[in-house]
């Protein structure tokens, strides 16, 4: 069933990415705070750790059609959270191997991880002249907030997700070896 | 999958291509969204209405509880404007009759004012914040065309960007840019002339818009309402865009300058129109021309 549900949830996660702005308080923004809610990658860090083997790269797949869905309803310009989210998943694949699985490691990846992409979109959206925010204002309005609200985010999926994306991992990839 | 493993650098390096092949693909001047653009435009907008309606029904219900708490004072300056209005309303019937007369006399029908009004809702906001940029539930199929201009009752608030079959995004004002530029006018106290200029972008600091006059105006006071003058060819005349807050020069002390705060609240959207000029447009003698 993992098969249908994982692809289900990202879907309704990229859709509610659509009203996530209106759930951020107004006084953030009075700040000048620009927070952006990765969920979708929030939760594709999870399937990285908890779901897929270490020769697998479900999750890599899906960072790069859900990355592309992202570009192409949310932006106009093509390419930029498919390659960021890709980038990002693949390192937290390859760190997952050096560490353990728990749940850490996890969050502290998850906070890299955001850091990263967050990172990747003002490198590569500074250098398509999308915004012309100086990096140390970047720094202080966006990063470090994004990072922190998106590690919050993080903690209630984690609480969410985690045992049901072991549970389907090991129904999924048991079934195969017994029957190889 | 081992592929990934094996050919790390490779794989890399293709990602990248792909990223600047994209990007140059889409910052690309183009009119039309591919058809698989549209596609995924068009699913994920169907669900989005379905999922974010609750949603949005919450975040509604939360304000107006909000908006409740001065309703009373609101209601007498409400008042007090109405009684104003009935001697305007009567007025502004008079002289549509006698524009209406003056026209059949001259047989002119079609004017720059003209415009369709279509009704939509907001459905969902870009979770980017650099990218001003919300989406409605009407698309091609309902009328709208790129470049139409969006507005609410307090005035406009942005354009449509890009439209796919039954959902469109549209850029809201404080995402302009040189490249997006409005014609307006502004009334002058004094003569006849309104103060010609265009809406040359968003300044983020201010969060206020920057108009640049076309002469140089003495007489031009702060306060003053601003409108699209339809002479840009895009939007139509007459609708309000903002009111002047501060007029200046600009770096070089040789134009004028002025700062606009928009009319409309660009943060807190819902039921939006997006206006169908009457008249032909810049675009559609394009097209014409090509045929």
């Amino acid at each position: 069933m993992s098969r249908v549900y994982l692809p289900l949830i990202l879907l309704f996660l990229l859709v509610m990415q659509g009203a996530m702005i209106e759930l951020i308080p107004a006084r953030f923004d009075e700040l000048g705070w620009l927070i952006v809610i990765h969920s979708v990658f929030l939760f594709l860090v999870l399937f990285t750790m908890f779901y897929d083997l270490e020769n697998t790269y479900y999750a890599l797949f899906f960072a790069i059609l859900f990355g592309f869905l992202i570009d192409a309803v949310y932006t106009n310009i093509l390419g930029v959270y498919m390659f960021s989210y890709a980038i990002s998943i693949y390192f937290v694949h390859g760190m997952r191997k050096l560490l353990h699985a728990n749940f850490y490691v996890a969050s502290l990846l998850a906070f890299v991880g955001v850091g990263l992409v967050d990172f990747l979109l003002y490198l590569i959206y500074y250098a398509t002249d999308v915004t012309q925010m100086h990096m140390t204002d970047y720094l202080m309005n966006r990063m470090i907030p994004t990072m922190v609200v998106n590690l919050i985010i993080f903690l209630i999926f984690y609480a969410l997700f985690k045992r049901k994306l072991v549970k389907w991992s090991k129904e999924r990839f048991d079934e195969k070896r017994s029957t190889n | 999958m081992s592929f990934f493993r094996r050919k790390r650098l490779f794989s890399i390096l293709l990602g990248l291509i792909i990223l600047v092949g994209l990007i140059g693909f889409s910052l690309r001047d183009r009119d039309q969204l591919s058809s698989v653009e549209e596609f995924f435009h068009d699913a994920v907008g169907w669900a989005q209405q379905i999922v974010l309606a609750p949603v949005n029904y919450t975040t509604r219900l939360v304000q107006n509880i909000n908006n409740l708490s001065n309703l009373y004072d609101e209601n007498q300056v409400l008042k007090e404007n109405l009684a104003q209005y009935q001697q305007t309303l009567y007025e502004v019937k008079e002289l549509r009759n006698e524009n209406d007369e003056l026209m059949a006399l001259l047989d002119k029908t079609e004017s720059i004012t003209d415009y369709t009004p279509i009704q939509a809702t907001v459905t969902a906001r870009s979770p980017e914040q650099w990218f001003k940029q919300v989406t409605i539930d009407k698309g091609k199929q309902d009328g709208i065309q790129p470049d139409m201009a969006v507005i609410t009752a307090e005035g406009m608030i942005g354009k449509v960007q890009s439209a796919s079959q039954f959902t469109s995004s549209v850029l809201l004002l404080n995402g302009f840019d040189r490249s997006n530029r409005i014609a307006v006018n502004v009334n002058l106290t004094d003569g006849d002339q309104d103060a010609r200029g265009f809406i040359l972008g968003y300044n983020e600091e201010r969060d206020q818009l920057v108009l640049e006059f076309t002469e140089y105006y003495d007489d031009m006071v702060e306060g003053e309402p601003v409108f699209s003058s339809g002479l840009g060819g895009v939007f139509p005349k007459g609708l309000e865009i903002g009111t002047i807050e501060e007029v200046t020069t600009d770096q070089y002390g040789l134009t004028q300058i002025a700062y606009v705060s928009p009319s409309a609240n660009l943060s807190d959207l819902n039921h939006v129109i997006v206006v169908d000029r009457g008249l032909p447009t810049i675009n559609d003698n394009d097209e014409v021309e090509e045929e």
